[in-house]
């Protein structure tokens, strides 16, 4: 009997599993449309953006230069907040809190930058589904920059 | 055993469902392979990758501005005018100016910001009241009533255009369109217009490094010239040191505390043409054919550090040295070209002769995000 129930769960937990993959993967919601790995104008940077609950957030998972030139991982020397100069770069959350608002765009959420420990308010337009117009603005729109993201290939799991 | 396959269950599930909602704040999760993100091309593989307009650690561009700039006690020695019969105006007395003073306003704002062209139109005003020790009278020479009653001032529109070529070549171009002279509520006509633009070839080899060569129409010296320029910014590989510079225009060396503070050492060729131009009786100088050249070298020490956020101060101290405050009497054309002196050419109307006073200049900025 216990042998049955363990195949049972063992079986539940891997179809919830797969089931919940593939609605990280799949989603028909057109929000998910942001869901990907994007690349700044800069190259400098990749970012992976996930949707959590029903907000987008973007997390450094690549840089050019990962490691300051002493060979240590570059943490957030900018950060205004002297606590988390230490935290590092790459796995870094730097676009927070965007909620799908329908016509391809995502708003209210913020965008950091850590060259200079920033944080600006953020709009985000889906010009094609390989291209995001990332809009860091200060108080109106109108006084801000936009940044310009392309679409990267997922990468391949067969590494881990 | 219900209860043992009950928490076999939970803790199944709680362990499976973890990673979708494993990203926390700053934290590099050692659970990742970050080497899965290496070797990623576009999706839509047509895409490609452009130089990037700045470079690490570079200024933050000044949005919008506004500021006062100062300039303490120096004489003008005025020499002999030249009217336009030919019969010359003497000299007189050297007189003495208390300060220059006056404000500085303008704005640059993007219109396009793409990775394959970036558009910025901007606008400017600054004006410059002259305060004389003593009130000129119709006794002294012509430009000392001039300067004190209208002063100088100078409005225009420019713009800036970015455009790279690949992932490291670039081209850049600016121009400007300035009214300057010493009009007053109404606006001087368009012919007097002065025309300044820039155009350079670059290129960005590393992300800490940009440079370009082109050719410049400036009247950064008074005058009408054509000349080379050469673009060069450079941040030190600790992001503590930099340099700024579009020779022969400006060239700073920057220091950064922090990206919040920095200080900048260097120098600023500034200058205009200033058209006398007033419908008004009275002095020669007003004449409206006449342009005052004024060339100046602003030797300085700049410190710029945020107030707040994305609002900046910019404090600047340092000395003005003069390199021209020559006046031009102009009857054939809107411009003369010597090319520093290489090109034969009329005299100057009048040459005129003024020491070099320190100067103060504060300014609030908007910076770019």
């Amino acid at each position: 009997m216990l042998r049955k129930l363990t195949f049972l769960a063992v079986s539940a937990v891997i179809a919830f599993g797969t089931l919940s993959f593939d609605l990280q993967q799949k989603s028909e919601d057109p929000g998910d449309r942001l869901v990907g790995i994007w690349e700044p104008s800069n190259g400098r940077s990749r970012i992976k953006i996930d949707r959590i609950g029903n907000k987008y957030y973007g997390r450094v998972v690549w840089l050019i230069e990962p490691n300051d030139p002493d060979g240590t991982p570059r943490t957030d020397i900018n950060n205004p907040n002297p606590d988390l100069r230490n935290v590092p770069l790459r796995g870094f959350r730097m676009c927070k809190d965007f909620v799908y608002q329908g016509d391809d765009q995502w708003s209210e959420g913020t965008l950091y930058d850590p060259n200079n420990g920033s944080t600006y308010q953020g709009t985000i337009t889906m010009r094609d589904m390989n291209t995001l117009d990332m809009r860091g603005y200060i108080g109106v729109e109108a006084i801000g920059r936009t940044d310009v993201w392309k679409r990267l290939k997922m990468p391949s799991r067969k590494k881990k | 055993m219900m209860r043992h396959f009950l928490k076999l269950t939970t803790a199944a599930i709680v362990l499976t469902s973890t990673p979708v909602f494993a990203q926390t704040d700053g934290t590099a999760d050692d659970d990742i392979d970050w080497s899965l993100y290496e070797d990623l091309g576009f999706e839509d593989e047509s895409m490609k990758r452009y130089a990037n307009a700045k470079i690490e650690g570079l200024s933050p561009a000044k949005l919008i501005s506004i500021g006062y700039d100062f300039q303490g006690s120096y004489s003008i020695a005025p020499g002999d005018l030249t009217m336009a019969d030919g019969t010359t105006v003497e000299g007189g007395d050297a007189m003495q100016v208390n300060s220059t003073a006056g404000i500085r306003a303008g704005f640059n704002l993007p219109v396009i910001s793409q990775n394959n062209l970036v558009w910025q139109m901007g606008a400017n005003y600054w004006n410059t009241s002259y305060n004389y020790a003593e009130a000129p009278t119709s006794s002294d020479n012509p430009l000392h009533q001039t300067l004190s009653e209208h002063g100088l001032r100078t409005s225009g529109i420019s713009t800036t255009i970015y455009k790279p070529l690949d992932d490291t070549q670039f081209i850049l171009f600016q121009g400007s369109a300035d009214m300057s002279g010493t009009y007053g509520a109404s606006a001087m006509p368009a012919q007097y217009l002065k025309y300044s633009a820039a155009a350079l070839w670059g290129k960005r080899p590393t992300e800490k490094k940009q440079w370009g060569v082109g050719l410049a129409r400036t009247y950064r010296v008074g005058e009408l010239n054509y000349i080379p320029v050469i673009l060069y910014n450079k941040t030190s590989a600790n992001n503590k040191w930099g340099t700024e510079a579009l020779f022969p225009a400006r060239v700073h060396v920057r220091r950064t505390i922090n990206p919040r503070n920095m200080v900048f050492l260097g120098y600023e060729l500034e200058g205009q043409s200033f058209r006398m131009y007033e419908n008004l009786p009275g002095f020669d100088l007003r004449d409206e054919d006449l342009e005052i050249r004024r060339g100046e070298i602003r030797v300085r020490a700049v410190y710029e550090f945020s107030l707040k956020n994305f609002i900046w101060m910019s404090v600047q101290a340092g000395y003005r040295i003069n390199y021209r405050y020559d006046v031009d009497r102009l009857v054939s054309g809107p411009d003369i070209y010597r090319a520093f002196g290489l090109l034969d050419s009329p005299n100057y109307a009048q040459m005129n002769m003024l020491t070099n006073p320190f100067y103060v200049n504060i300014s609030v900025n908007l910076v770019s995000p």
